[in-house]
């Protein structure tokens, strides 16, 4: 469900899968257990391979972006299928996650 | 013209979400609709379920969601209804981001992501009976 990878001191992480109410604590607890890293100042989330996500993922970035804030470190959100970029763009995350492009290294 | 109808009726679990929301995007497909169109299907239903399973019931006790679709002509009408504990204010739970569970890191964007994703959504409730949501989707 997750994948991730250092490269310098941006941490990539892939979510794939569904993203709903079920699926949310693992993830949620992943992330966390991921973005724990030390030395790290950024943080990608890859979301091309991530097929399904509805408002419980709102939830679930949101609460990872407070925890990052309170250390000053900015997450990004890469690659966003259609309709989970539908959900984002609702909710008005991006102005706090911006959407970047990212190609270079696939994981 | 196309009539057609289901009704399907699970246990409120999360594990019951990616199922609900799939059963229907399946029966609609007769109304060929576009892949973003069954996107918005399925996100619509899974908010709605979540409700039922997050808010429905008391916390502990089992409680079971009814979802039925109705196909009349070109139009897709879904009801999604628990027997719940009811929505107290509802103008309130539609505002985007309210939330009654803050501290479960919840967005309190289902009603609004309903609303955008569908053409028309209507929530009526009662502490006694539950709450019951109303879409519909013209998909001709």
């Amino acid at each position: 469900m997750i994948d991730h990878k250092l490269v310098g001191s941006t941490l990539y992480i892939g979510i794939r899968g569904e993203l709903d109410e079920n699926s949310a604590k693992g993830i949620r607890q992943r992330l966390d257990e991921l973005t724990e890293a030390p030395g790290m100042e950024k943080a990608v989330f890859e979301l091309s391979e991530l097929t399904f996500m509805d408002s419980t993922g709102i939830g679930v970035l949101l609460g990872r972006y407070n925890k990052l804030k309170a250390r000053g470190v900015p997450i990004f959100i890469a690659n966003p299928r259609g309709n989970i970029d539908r959900v984002l763009t609702l909710s008005g995350i991006y102005g706090i996650m911006p959407k970047i492009e990212y190609s270079h290294g696939k994981r | 013209m196309a009539e057609n109808y289901m009704e399907l009726k699970v246990l409120s679990d999360s594990k019951n979400e990616a199922f609900a929301r799939n059963v229907v995007a399946a029966f609609c497909v007769e109304l060929n609709p576009t892949v973003d169109q069954i996107d918005d299907i399925k996100t619509a239903v899974s908010e709605a379920v979540t409700n039922c399973v997050v808010h429905g019931y008391a916390k502990g006790e089992p409680g079971e969601i009814t979802i039925k679709a109705h196909i009349q002509n070109a139009t897709l009408h879904i009801e999604v209804s628990d027997s719940g504990v009811g929505i107290a204010d509802i103008s309130e739970a539609l505002q985007p981001y309210f939330t009654t569970r803050p501290d479960e890191e919840r967005s309190g964007m289902g009603f609004t992501v309903m609303e955008t994703f569908m053409d028309s959504l209507e929530v009526t409730s009662d502490p006694r009976v539950g709450t019951t949501v109303r879409m519909t989707k013209c998909l001709g």
